[in-house]
């Protein structure tokens, strides 16, 4: 009954007419950027920080949120209609979604995957709303050994429940640590890595990281190509389901929301993890007639409402450990440490009017877009239609000003030049950025409770192993990377991230 | 012979050995200290060698396994997108931010063979109406618009 007294409470911030104006633009923004083929969440929310950075930190979150949802419904317009999934979330989207549109069955496609995300949505909320005070109840026994084995295992966890090369995306987590590692060691005062640079002794700004790594190389390696668009969406029928259509998918709608809200609480599953498990699921026990892969409309009720149920229920670590799963969560916390809040179980007794009312703005959220994407379809078409030699200037632009309103220093640009250069070598070594940015986050704070552990125990690194919660966390990291080691798993693993 | 058979994972190899490398050079400056009081240096220094090992790992076995080869790096989109970039900083500092975006738009549409030079111009003044009226006027960020007189 408590959690349903924070609820209310929670819509009592949310409510206020500023916020839902905020979160009214959070989503309309995230989704304007977000059907631009080519801009995934990561760079849609870093691109739009800058229009939070006026705000106090409930509205700026709220937006913020507005600005996820809407990017990542976004990326499933842009998925259906031009088969170019806009982020790794809704690559299974492309599948029968982009089929259905083929068919001349983009409206309902479009819709279903509405109504499903605003289903999942609705439950999802439920789920953080009960789940997330317990768990910060918890992370607020943890002492520093603890919560240094619980940032490596969500790191391992992060890195194999992903694609890629593991032991690739290891090392560059440890590249986003030292990197992070740059400026003002707050122990000691010493400016690490600084090379003399004035700029420099705060470190290496997150937004021109996330922006080089998400952003900029995205369209270096767009323009690399021949820009080729098929939209179809012309022949976009009706945009509401039919009461078959919803019949059918109900069931779907309902096996994605659960898949998704577990598999995103998980660190590294998120919503991309969340998506494919629910279309594999879906294929295994759907009833004949079976037309998965030529336009089956459960092929894309499934992973929207749990991709959809998966963004939402990552936010879950974030708030309560204060331990991002995925780069856009980072993100959040770097948002977050903007506004001058540290992430973390504190932040739901000390700010309740933050935590209760992003919860209930993530319903509202949910509501606004089902209300402002059924009558706006026929808007995101045309958007889709902007041939990308117009589009990349203005993403630059959005870019570069981005950047430097952060901290209004022009240093920044041109770090975000340098770290360019960096990511797209990186780019074309096969070498994923997602752990990199996780590690620039969790790096300082690995090292500050480290140094706090060993302080506490005289130096004695047996201590990650004695504290019995804190040998948890690293028997489980352990485990999932022996796991991976596995052939026959780790064959599995690959054809999963093939499809 | 030895036969590099992974060339991607090689070259990956190398990078993450090379950083690891640097940043262990860089950290000999500050003090280690002790593990029970950790000193600014040791931090560093620990996750350099993981990910020095680590590059050491993937580089040998570039050698055991078959690989993809490195992808052909195209010069014009990254190099003239890194210029932009880099102008538009100048620029801003010294010019404002209407320069700053013209500059940043003229050599960023170099970067595509498929700009044409009308279209580009109208982007520009777009995009400074934009950007002026959303970023300076509607949020008020702290941005010099015109250069100092």
């Amino acid at each position: 009954m408590e959690t349903l007294g924070n609820l209310a409470f929670g819509l009592g911030v949310a409510l206020s007419w500023q916020n839902l104006i905020y979160c009214f633009v959070g989503c309309f923004l995230g989704t304007l950027v977000g059907v631009l083929p080519g801009i995934g969440p990561v760079a849609t929310v870093a691109m739009l920080l800058p229009f939070t950075f006026g705000l106090g930190p409930a509205p700026a979150l709220i937006m913020l949120a507005g600005i996820y949802y809407g990017a990542q419904y976004g990326g499933s317009t842009t998925a259906i209609l031009v088969n170019i999934p806009g982020e790794s979330s809704s690559v299974v989207t492309t599948l029968d979604g982009h089929q259905m549109a083929r068919r001349g069955r983009a409206g309902p496609a479009l819709g279903i995957a509405a109504i499903g995300s605003f289903i999942a949505g609705c439950i999802a909320t439920l789920v953080v709303a009960f789940f997330a005070p317990p768990l910060a109840e918890l992370a607020l026994k943890f002492g520093p050994a603890e919560y240094f084995s619980l940032m490596v295992f969500g790191l391992i966890a992060a890195v194999v429940l992903a694609r890629g090369s593991v032991i690739k995306a290891i090392a560059m987590v440890c590249f986003g640590i030292l990197l992070g590692l740059v400026g003002t060691d707050v122990n000691s005062g010493t400016i690490r890595f600084g090379f003399g640079q004035p700029e420099l002794t705060d470190g290496i700004g997150f937004v021109a990281l996330a922006m080089a790594f998400f952003g900029i190389t995205d369209v270096v390696a767009n323009l690399e190509h021949k820009d080729r668009t098929d939209v179809y969406g012309d022949r976009l029928g009706r945009v509401l389901p039919s009461w078959e259509d919803m019949r059918v998918s109900f069931w779907s709608i309902m096996r994605g929301t659960a898949l998704g809200s577990i598999l995103g609480i998980l660190p590294g599953g998120g919503a991309l993890l969340a998506s494919f498990a629910a279309y594999m699921f879906e294929k295994k026990i759907a009833k004949p007639p079976r037309t998965f892969g030529e336009g089956d409309i459960r092929g894309v009720a499934a992973p929207e409402s749990a991709n959809n149920a998966g963004a939402q229920t990552s936010f879950i670590p974030m708030l309560t450990l204060g331990i991002p799963s995925n780069p856009t969560m980072a993100l959040m916390i770097g948002a977050l440490m903007i506004q001058g809040i540290a992430p973390g179980p504190q932040v739901m007794t000390e700010r309740p009017e933050l935590f209760w009312g992003l919860v209930a703005s993530m319903w509202i959220g949910n509501l606004m877009l089902l209300v402002l994407n059924l009558p706006l379809i026929g808007l995101w078409v045309q958007l889709l239609a902007v041939p990308y030699r117009l589009l990349y200037p203005a993403i630059f632009v959005f870019c570069c000003i981005g950047v430097f309103t952060v901290d209004a220093k022009i240093f920044d640009i041109y770090m975000l030049a340098s770290l360019s250069a960096v990511a797209y070598v990186l780019f074309k070594l096969d070498c994923e950025p997602a752990p990199l940015i996780l590690g620039f986050i969790l790096g300082p704070m690995m090292e500050e409770q480290m140094r706090r552990a060993m302080m506490i125990n005289f130096g004695d690194v047996t201590i990650f192993l004695s504290r019995p919660i804190s040998a948890c966390f690293l028997i489980a990291a352990v485990a999932m990377m022996l796991l991976i080691a596995i052939p026959s798993l780790r064959a599995k693993r690959e054809v999963a991230m093939q499809e | 012979m030895m036969r590099i058979r992974s060339p991607k994972n090689f070259w990956a190899g190398l990078f993450f050995i090379a950083v690891a490398l640097g940043f262990i050079l860089l950290s000999r400056k500050y003090a280690t200290g002790s593990m029970h009081r950790m000193g600014p240096g040791l931090f560093p220094i620990l996750v350099s060698v993981l990910l020095a090992s680590l590059g050491l790992i993937i580089a040998a076995r570039a050698f055991a396994v078959d690989g993809p080869p490195v992808p052909r790096f195209h010069a014009r989109p990254i190099v003239i997108s890194l210029a932009g970039i880099a102008l538009f900083g100048i620029a801003l500092a010294h010019l404002g931010l209407i320069a700053a975006v013209a500059v940043l738009v003229l050599v960023g549409a170099v970067a595509s063979r498929e700009s044409r030079p009308l279209e580009t111009v109208g982007l520009v003044v777009v995009l400074i109406a934009f950007s002026a009226g959303v970023f300076v006027w509607l949020l008020g960020l702290p941005i010099q618009l015109w250069p100092d007189t």
